[in-house]
């Protein structure tokens, strides 16, 4: 033992790998799993609330503000057509995840591109939406709390997709100078599909249940 | 694996045998396609009123929320490997939904979302139980 260098010491405490854990998955990959589970807490709760205060907007005691409602408002086709985006989007994302994972650097990249530009056209859609809800409808976050409640809750997914697309680029910015990790990638997809669950729901609960 | 297998394989498909945990991409294509047709069907409703009757309502609801579970558990398993992966991913994540869905059903409830009187006022009280005729 005495002959043995540091490293080799280490190794044997680790013989196979350093990042060898007791549940088998990576650090990464399991703080990510419980962030997103963590995350179903701050939807629900955002959610929840919209679900609440949508069809009570003016009449509450204590609060002043106009009696109209986003859901009068709501062009279902439009939002349709960016819900089918971001669906688009995760197909190319677990396409570029089944990419590395078959060492394909260049298809990766072609993938986290496509995704990455639907997410940001998903953005664009939603951009869109709001500047007509606020300058053609008249519905400011602080017209009444349905407003309020449906603004911070699309709002905050809103964030969650461009946090999503600066994951993304910063992917392709790495993938060029040095080799990728598959699970990295993997990881970033995780992110992204719960991105797209998350909007599955609100799809349906905000704006196509009456 | 077994032998008999491996040995009949040659060493780039054993590499992305090793690497690959997921679907392939023909079967990613398959459940978008399906994802594709839920997400129609249920832009379809908003139509319902105007096809079926306001009658259909109740129903559309239904369908609504079925197809939206169905919509999260193909992502959930599929795009999201959860199919594939390790269960205690699975037990994490669902945990975390289902704590979340019970917390605020409760909260929900306790603002009588389920028995709202039908007025604009936030936490009204719950619509009065019919009169009950007084016996001899």
């Amino acid at each position: 033992m005495g002959d043995l260098m540091y490293e080799e010491v280490e190794d044997l405490e680790f013989p196979d790998d350093i990042h060898v854990t007791s549940t088998g998955i990576s650090n990464e990959k399991l703080g990510m799993w419980v962030y997103l589970a963590s995350d179903c807490l701050l939807f629900g709760g955002m959610i929840s609330t919209y679900l609440i205060y949508k069809n009570r907007p003016a009449q509450i005691e204590g609060l002043e503000g106009g009696d109209i409602i986003p859901s009068q408002f709501f062009d279902i086709p439009f939002t349709s057509m960016t819900s089918f985006i971001l669906l688009m989007s995760s197909l190319t994302m677990v396409l570029s995840v089944n990419a590395i994972m078959r060492g394909d650097m260049v298809r990766m990249r072609l993938w986290l591109v496509a995704t990455t530009v639907l997410g940001s056209m998903f953005l664009a859609g939603q951009a869109y939406e709001f500047t007509i809800f606020y300058f053609d409808d008249g519905l400011g976050f602080t017209t009444n709390v349905a407003t309020s409640a449906f603004y911070a809750l699309t709002g905050l997914h809103g964030v969650h997709v461009l946090i999503g697309v600066i994951m993304l680029l910063t992917m392709v910015g790495i993938s060029y100078r040095r080799k990728m990790h598959a699970e990295a990638v993997e990881v970033v997809g995780l992110y992204w599909h719960f991105v797209d669950i998350v909007w599955v729901v609100i799809f349906t609960v905000v704006y196509l249940i009456p | 694996m077994s032998t008999e297998t491996s040995t009949t394989k040659g060493s780039d498909d054993l590499e992305h045998e090793e690497h690959t945990h997921g679907g392939t991409d023909k079967q990613y294509f398959q459940i978008f396609w399906i994802l594709v047709v839920l997400t129609a069907l249920e832009v379809s409703t908003e139509w319902w009123d105007e096809w079926f009757g306001e009658g259909s309502r109740p129903i559309a609801v239904f369908v609504l929320i079925t197809l939206m579970i169905i919509k999260f558990f193909l992502v959930a398993s599929y795009f999201m490997h959860l199919k594939w992966d390790t269960p205690i991913l699975k037990r994490i994540f669902y945990f975390g939904m289902i704590v979340a869905i019970a917390v605020y059903l409760i909260a929900m409830t306790s603002m009588n979302f389920w028995t709202d009187s039908g007025t604009t006022e936030f936490n009204d009280p719950p619509p009065a139980p019919p009169p009950v005729e007084a016996s001899d």
